[in-house]
């Protein structure tokens, strides 16, 4: 197991490292200069280099690459131009909201996706299993941008039932809270449902064809309990990695849906620093992220491994 | 004559009458939500250009001028101004009933403090970069010392752009985006969400302009009706529109022609048309062939259907207009026309024939606003028939706005003047002098933008604005396709609203 941990740490450090590159590369990537592409045409001369300075771009590249990396390491991810506060303040202020809309995003999609697919995996080539295939396919196939507009449009405008976006504090709020993020929520969750549900189903029909599975039925166990007793606990391994996969995507769709239903995440802050082209946010937000994605995978990994001893032994 | 004297008697009477409902309508309460596409960069609004912080920045601050529903500068937190002959000059007596929203009383030192701040740290520095001195010659007076005389000092002074907004001294004492928002305005600030939104509440303390009889541009009487107003930010029209119809906000700060449409049979809802709210330039970059020759451009502008240009970006929400600032405006001028909306594509191969393009590509820069792409999709299409091959280079703003303003890598582009034309003739040639906007210098425009800064006399301002815009087109410059608007929609409910540069909130009720 001690082997296998540090073999999966030096992979994430290594990853890292080479997203670190990157995005301090991304201040390069642009045209021109990049302080000037922050302010407008007719910024002045010293408001440009007043800009450069405070961007760093006043240094040589070596100079720059140390200092970057001198930072991030002691956890400071630099000063935001725009938001007049500590990028670092920036994605901590905004983390608990996307983390929020991911988890229940997730939660849902496990709920529903692991139910479809034992659904259908009991009903193997019988109608229910071909209705939630096709269902699935759906989801997979719609674009998470229509598919929130479409729910703002039934839930929010048809049946008022939901608000159609913006956010209250938990804190302020716990049931306008849940309010705001269930249309989010489900917005994100749907996409991945049909993911789960395909994989859940697959990894079902497998185990279903097992051995112990027969002899279970052979002894004249009820099949609800050799279903949901024997079959589903070995069937969740594979179900666990397509998790980690999909919190990867969840936090990705973020971004999409908090712009449409206008909720204040890191989402929406990458967003607004690419368009108004706020670098040190761009850059530690790219950062901030790959550090989460990385985070929740290497927890998959270990859980898998305990899960399953093969894994770390492989 | 008789008949149409009754007539005109019975319209005044209605609406007088119209008036007279309305006055007994006006009812004090409630929130309005208002849904506006992008999160004001900053509050502080000397620091700041943008139109989403003009949105909410110009309930919370005043100017010492302000623009009227005609655009002219007349006095808001001054009682008025004395020029002095040579024009260099300005005391202004400044208002004693005024309170900031911290309860202080706004005196000379305040003015004094806040333009200097913004001397150092506005957001246009331009506007005030005539300024010599400025001091307060009295508790209650200011005057201003310009370098050289300069006509348009009370146009900058009221310039809504970046606006040099007055702050309580020890505001103005700190840096820039670190002040307490506290203005003199109807709302004071409540709270700020980042990514969510700004709320603003009536300030009951606010004293209205005693020489302002009603709603005036940004100046005028302002009455604030409703308890609060807030500000969300809502990137996505489809949410914008979703919330209205669902009731979440009150007003959508810019809707598409075919949702205005769908809402407008709506009786829930109002439409508002903001226009013109801007005018479709396309550019020319004279710093490499062949826009560099002007027998090209004016070939080129001989070519365009501007109408076809304007019908197809801003179907239901344009008009056709040659002059390079709004109608209504002092200098309103047709001069030029004969070279506008031409469509004449016989005269245009003839002119390109003189002109030393013999074909290749040339590229037409663009950002990814609908209406933008639209506009050079047509004059690609326009052009291919003179024969001149234009390809479309499609990119976001931030990068297509440092693409134009370099001299490689394009030939045309077009977006929109929105402030300019409104702020007046000033702003419209600032863009070409020194030849920022085309990328080489043309020494007409700096001669007759140089005369008229310093020319005092207004019929001579007014010949040398039209001799600008003659030379606009005589030299094809740069080609203005037409004005734009915008649709807004609000509930029905909200009683008095008039559509102006921002959706103002004072002079406006719900009714229950």
């Amino acid at each position: 197991m001690g082997s296998f941990l540090i073999r999966r740490l030096a992979g994430a450090v290594l990853v890292l490292a080479l997203v670190s590159l990157m995005s301090f590369a991304l201040i390069w990537l642009v045209p021109g200069d990049p302080a000037a592409a922050f302010l407008d045409a007719s910024a002045t001369p010293e408001q440009i280099a007043t800009l450069r300075s405070a961007l760093g771009l006043d240094l040589s590249l070596p100079q720059q690459m140390l200092s970057w990396y001198g930072r991030i390491l002691s956890g400071d991810l630099g000063q935001s131009i725009l938001l007049n506060r500590s990028v670092s303040a920036a994605l901590i202020e905004r983390l608990p909201v996307t983390l929020a809309l991911a988890a229940l995003a997730l939660a849902f999609a496990v709920v529903v996706g692991v139910a479809a697919g034992l659904v259908a995996a009991v009903n193997h080539n019988r109608w229910p299993d071909q209705a939630v295939m096709t269902v699935a396919l759906l989801g997979l196939s719609v674009p998470d941008f229509w598919l929130g507009l479409v729910m703002v449009l039934v839930f929010a405008v048809s049946l008022g039932w939901l608000p159609s976006g913006g956010f209250t504090a938990f804190s302020q709020s716990p049931s306008e809270w849940l309010r705001c993020m269930i249309l989010p929520a489900l917005t994100l969750g749907l996409v991945q449902v049909g993911f789960i549900a395909r994989m859940a189903r697959a990894s079902m029909l497998d185990t279903l064809g097992q051995d112990y599975v027969r002899t279970a039925d052979a002894k004249g166990l009820a099949k609800l309990r050799v279903v949901l007793g024997h079959a589903l606990p070995n069937a969740l391994i594979p179900i666990l990695t397509v998790i980690g996969i999909v919190s990867g995507a969840l936090l990705g769709g973020a971004v999409i849906v908090e712009q449409v239903f206008s909720i204040p995440g890191i989402g929406r802050l990458i967003v607004g620093a690419i368009a108004s082209r706020d670098f040190p946010v761009l850059q530690g937000g790219l950062l901030f992220l790959a550090v989460v994605y990385l985070s929740i995978n290497l927890v998959v990994d270990i859980l898998y491994a305990v899960v399953d001893p093969r894994v770390r032994l492989a | 004559m008789a008949k149409h004297s009754v007539l005109a008697a019975t319209i005044a009477a209605a609406f007088a009458l119209g008036g007279a409902h309305s006055a007994l309508a006006q009812r004090k309460g409630g929130e309005v939500a208002i849904g506006i596409s992008q999160a004001p960069p900053s509050l502080d609004a000397q620091i700041t250009s943008a139109q989403a912080a003009r949105n909410v920045t110009l309930h919370i601050f005043e100017t010492l001028y302000a623009r009227d529903e005609n655009a002219k500068p007349v006095p808001e937190l001054a009682e008025g101004v004395t020029i002095s002959p040579d024009g260099k000059t300005y005391v202004f007596p400044i208002r004693k009933d005024v309170t900031f929203h911290n309860g202080k009383k706004l005196d000379a030192g305040d003015v004094v403090a806040s333009l200097e701040r913004y001397r150092k740290i506005g957001a246009s520095p331009a506007l005030v970069a005539a300024i010599d001195t400025v001091k307060a010659s009295g508790e209650h007076e200011v005057t201003v010392t310009l370098k050289q005389a300069q006509s348009t000092f009370l146009d900058n002074l009221s310039s809504p752009r970046a606006p040099i907004a007055i702050y309580p001294a020890s505001e103005a004492a700190k840096e820039a985006g670190k002040i307490e928002i506290i203005g003199t305005g109807p709302y004071k600030f409540v709270e700020y969400k980042p990514d969510s939104h700004v709320k603003l509440a009536r300030f009951d303390g606010y004293a209205p302009n005693p020489k302002g009889t009603g709603r005036d541009g940004f100046a005028g009487k302002k009455e604030a009706f409703l308890d609060a107003v807030t500000f969300r930010f809502m990137p996505e029209g489809g949410a914008r529109t979703a919330a209205l119809e669902a009731g979440q906000i009150q007003f959508n700060e810019t809707v598409d022609g075919p949702t205005a449409k769908r809402l407008t049979s709506d009786a829930r809802f109002t439409i508002h048309k903001v226009m013109p709210f801007g005018l479709q330039v396309i550019k020319f970059n004279q710093a490499q062939p062949p826009a560099n020759d002007v027998n090209f451009r004016l070939a080129v502008q001989a070519a365009l259907d501007m109408e076809e240009i304007m019908a197809i970006s801003y179907a239901d929400i344009y008009q056709m207009d040659p002059s390079w600032l709004y109608p209504g405006a002092a200098f309103h001028s047709t001069v030029g026309s004969d070279k506008y909306n031409k469509a004449d594509l016989k005269l245009a191969k003839e002119l390109l024939g003189k002109s030393s393009y013999k074909g290749g590509k040339v590229t037409f820069i663009v950002d990814n606003l609908r209406a933008n792409v639209d506009t050079a999709t047509v004059v690609q299409q326009r052009l291919k028939e003179v024969g001149i091959e234009v390809d479309i280079a499609v990119s976001d703003w931030p990068t297509v706005s440092k693409i134009g303003f370099t001299p490689t890598n394009w030939t045309f582009w077009t977006h929109g003047f929105g402030i300019e034309p409104y702020e007046g003739p000033g702003s419209v040639m600032a863009p070409w002098v020194n030849g920022l906007s085309q990328q080489a210098k043309d020494p007409e425009i700096d001669r007759i933008a140089a005369t008229f800064n310093a020319e005092q006399d207004e019929g001579k301002r007014k010949a040398l604005y039209d001799t600008f815009q003659k030379h606009m087109y005589d030299a094809a410059v740069a080609m203005k396709a037409g004005n734009y608007g915008v649709f807004q929609a609000s509930t029905a409910k909200l009683k008095n609203f008039k559509p102006y540069r921002i959706p103002r909130m004072w002079g406006v009720w719900l009714e229950p």
